[in-house]
């Protein structure tokens, strides 16, 4: 009870201070335009937009410069606790920047040997959400029955709280009790002459953990695709569909020629979308091998650098990692936007 | 199309669509099967929908011997303040991103749009450091403030994709018949985006709810315990309380996917209008 109280105090005595921080700046704004440009119309604007972009400013601008002071320190858990009670750090210079590439940030894998795997991760993810996402939005573009019923079912995965879904999925990957060895080792069972070919139980665990990870990945990141792409099926007009066929066109080239173009405005921004999402996930890896005695078989980039800073507390190493993922981020971004123009119209 | 061939095509598709379906709907059901499961058989290859003796007992465990109505507390309070302060400071913004030019606003869509390709680990880190030296840590406020960054920037872009549908002559009539731009925006553009700005709340209030890398950071007490950071203690390497472990799951995961398939056709559209605008 004491507790629900007090949880109340703080959050509601937080939300006056935000209300009075916002009167603070509107204040200031208005004041401002008053004296020095009273006219203006861009007063009204500004004054709507400043508190989110003073929000944003405190809560991103400021900690990427924190952190930009963090990678050429040496804080770690030795020495945060001391600093925290207000004692000073110790430079390092570029030493941070070097461990990056010298270093591995666990204990194994080293910073281009997670780079190419993030490559892959990406790759892989993308290319079979955006395939699967078009097999089951051809399929739900028909005139069948029960569709609203597929409809809701397909949207499980992405319906379903993270968590929950790849805890569950946690379960059914378990080298004895889970539900994919053991129909692997029916098959195997069965089909002797696949048992042979290596078809059996595996250790999904330690061995193959990158391949579980893609597959929960997959499973995840499906249905959100072919709702984008249902979507853009639906605003093709038919009668596209009904010229071609007059022209004769096959079904495949209809495909090719129609619908491929038309879905391109709404697919590429959602395959950009897709891969920063993919590229930034730790939440699969995480909860998939991010236990106790986990692999760090399975890890990308950024799973590596949230166990670096919170796993082993190299927090002036992570900082200098976050940065040189960013660039690489924000380089692969930049190509991409210039390629695909998927932005282009938005604003 | 010959008849024969229609009806290939028909059951083609059904079968297509029920393979899918049975991927999409069985982990769910595996860990509502595994709740059912009496304790001492939680270790099974057993695949049976419907353990032969099943039970509820791991459903009233979780419910008096751990923390469950705590940690639904403690999630919904972060994740109702979080999306109502971003909702709240989007609307204005986002308006003034759809209906005005001014200096820096080209600027500032941009920099919203490049806020979603920080990656999270790399704000988390100093976000968490500052939360040390604020101590902030094992606090509501922490957790807060570290959603409330991406649930701003997010809500702007839904909100102004909205906004700009919405046509300028009705603010224009309002204003013709005397009230100010803001007293415009305020009766006429806000009542008529409740849809939109529900939609906004709900993105918010799923990506609040269901998060776990970020508070498993900054919480560690564990009477402050999210949902999720409650439910994945309970999920060890296949002891006793796996049961409970999916007990507390279904409990969770079944209202939040109800609402969420209930607002679907909803969600979809405000996706569409603002984030990734076709």
């Amino acid at each position: 009870m004491m507790q629900i109280i007090n949880s109340l105090i703080e959050v509601l005595s937080f939300v006056v201070l935000v209300l009075a921080g916002v009167a603070v700046i509107e204040l200031a704004i208005f004041g401002s335009f008053q004296l020095f440009a009273p006219r203006s119309r861009n007063r009204l604007p500004i004054m709507m937009v400043t508190p989110a972009f003073v929000g944003l400013l405190l809560l991103i601008g400021y900690p990427i410069i924190f952190e930009a002071y963090i990678a050429f320190t040496n804080l770690n858990l030795a020495t945060i606790g001391e600093w925290a009670r207000g004692g000073s750090l110790q430079f390092v210079g570029l030493k941070n920047f070097i461990d990056v590439f010298t270093e591995p940030p666990m204990q194994e894998t080293g910073f281009f040997g997670l780079l190419g795997r993030t490559l892959l991760w990406t790759f892989v993810n993308v290319f079979f959400h955006l395939i699967g996402g078009l097999i089951i939005a051809l399929l739900l573009n028909n005139k069948i029955r029960m569709r609203g019923f597929y409809r809701m079912l397909i949207i499980i995965p992405w319906a379903m709280p993270q968590v929950v879904a790849v805890l569950a999925w946690r379960g059914e990957f378990h080298s004895q009790f889970g539900f994919i060895n053991i129909m692997l080792g029916h098959v195997a069972d069965v089909f002797p002459f696949l048992a042979s070919l290596g078809v059996g139980p595996l250790n999904w665990m330690s061995e193959h953990a990158f391949a579980m990870c893609c597959i929960v990945n997959i499973w995840l990141g499906i249905p959100f695709m072919a709702v984008i792409i249902l979507g853009g099926l639906q605003s093709i007009s038919p009668s596209f569909y009904a010229a071609a066929k007059i022209d004769g066109a096959g079904a495949w080239q209809r495909f090719r020629y129609i619908t491929i173009p038309l879905l391109k405005p709404v697919v590429a921004p959602a395959i950009t979308m897709g891969t920063i999402w993919t590229f930034n996930n730790i939440t699969v890896i995480y909860l998939l091998t991010g236990q106790g005695g986990g692999t760090e078989r399975a890890d990308i980039l950024v799973s590596a650098l949230y166990k670096a800073a919170f796993n082993f507390f190299r927090y002036g190493y992570a900082a200098a990692f976050a940065f040189v993922i960013f660039i690489l981020l924000m380089a692969f971004s930049l190509v991409w936007m210039k390629l695909s123009k998927a932005y282009e119209e938005v604003y | 199309m010959e008849p024969r061939k229609f009806w290939i095509r028909t059951i083609a598709i059904h079968l297509g669509l029920i393979a899918w379906c049975v991927v999409a709907v069985y982990p769910l059901l595996r860990i509502f099967s595994v709740s059912l499961r009496p304790g001492d058989r939680l270790m099974s290859t057993d695949l049976s929908l419907i353990p032969a003796d099943a039970t509820f007992a791991a459903y009233w465990n979780v419910l008096t011997d751990t923390n469950f109505f705590m940690w639904l507390y403690n999630s919904l309070l972060i994740t109702i303040v979080t999306s109502l302060i971003g909702l709240t400071i989007a609307s204005a913004a986002g308006y003034a991103f759809s209906r005005f030019r001014f200096p820096g606003s080209r600027l500032g869509m941009m920099a919203l749009l490049g806020t979603q390709m920080i990656p999270a680990g790399m704000l988390l880190l100093p976000l968490f450091i500052m939360l040390v030296k604020l101590k902030l840590t094992n606090s509501y406020l922490g957790l807060v403030i570290a959603y409330s960054v991406s649930s701003v920037a997010f809500s702007i872009w839904i909100l102004k994709g909205y906004y700009d549908t919405v046509p300028r002559s009705l603010e224009e009539a309002a204003m013709v018949d005397g009230t100010s731009q803001i007293g415009a925006f305020w009766r006429i553009i806000l009542p008529l985006s409740t849809p939109s700005l529900a939609i906004a709340f709900l993105f918010n209030f799923t990506m609040a709810w269901n998060e776990y890398i970020v508070a498993r950071v900054v919480l560690q007490r564990p009477e402050l315990y999210t949902w999720t950071l409650g439910v994945f203690e309970l999920q060890g390497q296949y002891t006793t309380q796996w049961g409970m472990f999916c007990a507390a799951s279904i409990m969770v995961t079944l209202p939040v996917m109800a609402l969420f398939l209930y607002s679907s056709k909803w969600l979809l559209s405000g996706l569409t209008l603002g984030g990734v605008k076709g």
